[in-house]
């Protein structure tokens, strides 16, 4: 009955697609066409409850329909057409709680923040008299922006003394709901007695156990041998990383006697509450402190982003700008500069697993260094009580630097990468919220002999191969290319072929100064590299380079950039050399080769090509995604170019700016956000001008 | 025990609960760094500004007992006199 039900009209409501199906029905997305907004529709299986069972259910629903609470899915209708049944409700775009929680749990911050919320939503209930009876990780879902959604108030179905008798015996043979039912259940519920509101408190104490564990309190083989535990057995202990107070509010939760629990999801709420300012609080090295928010103000307008804009953002050394522009790339908003005063070597932009967060690295000469974030587009930004990236004790070195950030490979979501000065590589694996040091990289026998260069001893590039989930590469200066096979369990250097002006030994094995390297994710074999003097191709993973730099003004440069789409596209810009690094002649060109590095040609087009003494620095240099491709560079002068052809014509967005440090640009794919009106109209739906919000104009004409 | 204050810069005041100057009750005889730790303790965002992860005092922030800069009288091991008015100050920096 479920396929063909898709294009169907049920009421108002037209059917679009199948979202999932549950014991009680199917649920779908469906258009209400008189109130022209999408909505979830569930509707019942036929024989999944009688008459009683639906009348009773119904009236639930409507008293459930009352509730109106920004962490309770809202129930829109509850209706019968025929001989379906059916309620229609908000649609919640987002994960369901269970399936966020991993092995390993949830971080203690989290686990607080959605659990203070859930009791919340259940607070709100029983103040109403309603009880939710079917709490557990599916029906929780999490939005794109961390907030919780509890589904099916009211919804579940009574279950019935002979039905958990026969439950607790066939567990294997019953229904998936009712399976996935049981561990969430309280003990008197077990016992015949009807869910209320504590024994919802007891599931959301299974649930809290469940996200900071990464496993369930009680288990069994057999629903006898679950509903055993969860009579009989304390729960097992909890691992040592949860904080005292958390697992004191779980333990609470779940009493078997129910007037040991707590007697209101609001105390829950208030406990949970204290425990999260505490978890902010403690210094466990895995919990990143967030300490206060920065909003920053200073009579800033902030980018109204639209989905699919296109977000361009450069760090100086007096702070960050954010720019956006619709897909045409013709006009810039600008906003800025965040971060007064202090450098900004690397930014990022991670909008995988429904994020949208920017990172920036911003570092004080006076009060150091520290990662920050922000979810909405430069409105606040996290600035942690504490620098979350910090060298170990027994290395003795400090943090002077984050010179690049990088994001893990799309399907390990929560992975980043930061390059840092003193050379070392930290990674996180909790979407940055703690940070640890590649030790094995930080201990290699080779560091004693790196030379620090002109800018510091630091590492500025991170290439995670795209085929090889154990293999990575890294850019250190001067120190050279180092891969690793083996998950980062061991890391050899890879320069052979690539020269060193600045030691006796022209080809050693690990020393040179390597500037930038790029690989395209198509062809993870071969790779290209800007050396300090040298421009080389790489046909074996960087077991030996070839030098490429035949034709080109100068081999000595900084910054090298990938094309998106083609992989024999490659872009440089020649400065004239280590003593000048200027662009030569005064001529600011941008080289590419179109055959991997056989010939290049100079691409000039409305750049100034009389008295540009220009240097582009290493990270000041990026493409997007887009085709065709936009590429995108900024200058120690403080100009920003851009090309939205791929490089055949170039045009200056914005000049003036302090000396520009890093360039990356993002394609914004957020559904959430509008979407950019048609490009033929650049100028409609743009906010007010103010000294901080600027157009830029393209002025791309020849000098 | 003994009460000292700290004089606390302008950009680092987000940290201090927006107080230009704090009191702190540290033990009698404690030096610098004891002190320091009483401030990281109330203050915790104010650490990893003033010091490194290494445990040095940052480059480019100077420290001042009274009028004394504490780089000429012993570092973070300077002792606190009672009441001793402590100054954090930025140094002049460019760039």
């Amino acid at each position: 009955m479920t396929a063909d039900l898709i294009g169907q009209t049920l009421g108002h409501y037209k059917i679009l697609a199948k979202l999932g199906e549950g014991g009680m029905g199917v649920v779908y997305r469906a258009r209400d066409e008189v109130l022209h907004r999408d909505v979830a529709l569930k509707l019942l299986a036929p024989g999944a409850i009688d008459k009683v069972g639906r009348d009773h259910l119904l009236r639930e629903a409507q008293t459930a329909s009352a509730l109106s609470h920004p962490n309770i899915c809202t129930i829109y209708q509850v209706g019968q057409s025929e001989s379906d049944f059916y309620v229609v409700m908000e649609l919640i775009e987002g994960k369901s709680l269970s399936d966020l929680i991993t092995s390993t749990g949830l971080s203690m911050e989290t686990v607080t923040r959605y659990g203070a919320q859930i009791a919340d939503a259940l607070s709100h209930a029983a103040d109403r008299g309603i009880a939710h009876r079917d709490l557990k990780g599916s029906n929780v879902m999490v939005t794109a922006d961390g907030r919780v959604k509890v589904l099916d108030f009211g919804l579940a179905t009574r279950i019935e003394r002979e039905e958990i008798s026969e439950l607790t015996l066939s567990y294997e043979a019953l229904e998936s709901k009712l399976v996935g039912t049981l561990p969430y259940m309280a003990p008197e519920i077990l016992r015949g007695q009807k869910g209320d509101h504590l024994s919802d408190l007891w599931a959301l104490g299974i649930l809290l156990y469940e996200a900071a564990a990464g496993r369930l309190p009680f288990t069994g083989k057999t629903g006898f041998e679950v509903s055993s535990a969860v009579l009989r057995e304390p729960p097992p202990p909890l691992p040592p990383a949860v904080p005292h107070g958390l697992a004191a509010v779980i333990q609470r939760c779940l009493m078997k006697e129910r007037v040991e629990r707590y007697q209101r999801a609001s105390e829950v709420r208030a406990a949970l509450e204290a425990v999260q300012g505490a978890v902010l609080q403690t210094r466990h090295p895995s919990e990143e402190t967030r300490g206060p928010r920065t909003i920053v103000l200073r009579g800033m307008e902030h980018l109204a982003m639209k989905n699919r804009d296109v977000l361009l953002m450069v760090g100086t050394n007096k702070g960050a700008f954010l720019l956006r522009s619709s897909r045409d790339r013709h006009k810039w908003d600008v906003a800025g500069p965040y971060f007064h005063g202090q450098q900004v070597h690397a930014i990022a932009y991670d909008g995988r697993n429904g994020r949208h967060r920017l990172w920036v690295s911003t570092s004080s000469v006076l009060w150091g260094t520290f990662l920050r974030s922000s979810d909405d587009f430069g409105r606040i930004w996290t600035n942690p009580l504490e620098a979350s990236i910090r060298f170990p004790a027994d290395t003795g070195a400090a943090l002077r630097n984050v010179w690049q950030i990088s994001l893990g490979r799309a399907d390990e979501p929560d992975t980043l990468f930061c390059g840092v000065e003193p050379a070392a590589l930290f990674e996180s694996r909790d979407a940055g919220e703690s940070w640890t040091l590649a030790r094995t990289l930080y201990d290699h026998p080779h560091r004693p002999r790196w030379l620090p260069s002109n800018a510091g001893l630091f590492l500025h590039t991170i290439i995670p191969d795209p085929s090889t989930k154990s293999r990575m590469y890294v850019a250190i200066s001067a120190g050279g290319v180092y891969r690793t096979e083996d998950s980062g369990a061991t890391w050899q250097a890879r320069n052979t072929g690539v020269r060193v002006v600045f030691l006796p030994e022209k080809y050693p094995e690990f020393g040179q100064c390597v500037h930038k390297i790029v690989l395209h994710p198509s062809r993870p074999e071969r790779m290209f590299l800007q050396n300090h003097w040298g421009v080389y191709r790489s046909d074996n993973r960087g077991d030996s380079w070839q030098d490429i730099a035949r034709g080109l003004p100068s081999d000595f440069g900084f910054g090298m950039v990938m094309h998106p789409h083609d992989p024999d596209s490659v872009y440089i810009v020649p400065v004239e050399s280590d003593e000048f690094r200027c662009t030569p002649d005064g001529r600011l060109r941008v080289y590419r080769t179109r055959n991997a590095g056989g010939s290049w040609e100079a691409l000039e087009r409305g750049l100034p090509q009389k008295g540009a003494y220009e240097t582009i620095l290493r990270d000041a240099f990026t493409s997007d995604t887009l085709d065709p491709a936009g590429i995108y560079f900024g200058t120690r002068s403080g100009k920003l170019f851009a090309s939205r052809d791929e490089g055949k014509s170039w045009r200056k967005i914005l000049e003036g700016l302090p000396q520009i440090m890093c360039v990356k640009v993002a394609i914004i794919e957020m559904d959430g956000l509008p979407s950019t009106k048609s490009p033929s109209k650049p100028r409609s739906a743009q906010p007010a001008r103010s000294s901080a919000l600027r157009k830029a104009s393209p002025r791309g004409k020849r000098r | 025990m003994m009460l000292v204050s700290f004089a606390i810069p302008g950009p680092l005041r987000e940290f201090s609960g927006n107080q230009t100057s704090v009191r702190i009750e540290v033990l009698s005889g404690a030096n610098l760094l004891e002190g320091l730790q009483a401030l990281f303790t109330a203050y915790p965002g104010l650490r990893d500004r003033i010091l490194t992860e290494s445990g040095q005092l940052r480059q480019h922030v100077n420290v001042f007992i009274g009028k004394e800069d504490i780089r000429y009288t012993g570092g973070l091991t300077t002792p606190l006199p009672a009441n001793a008015e402590i100054t954090i100050v930025p140094a002049i920096s460019g760039g």
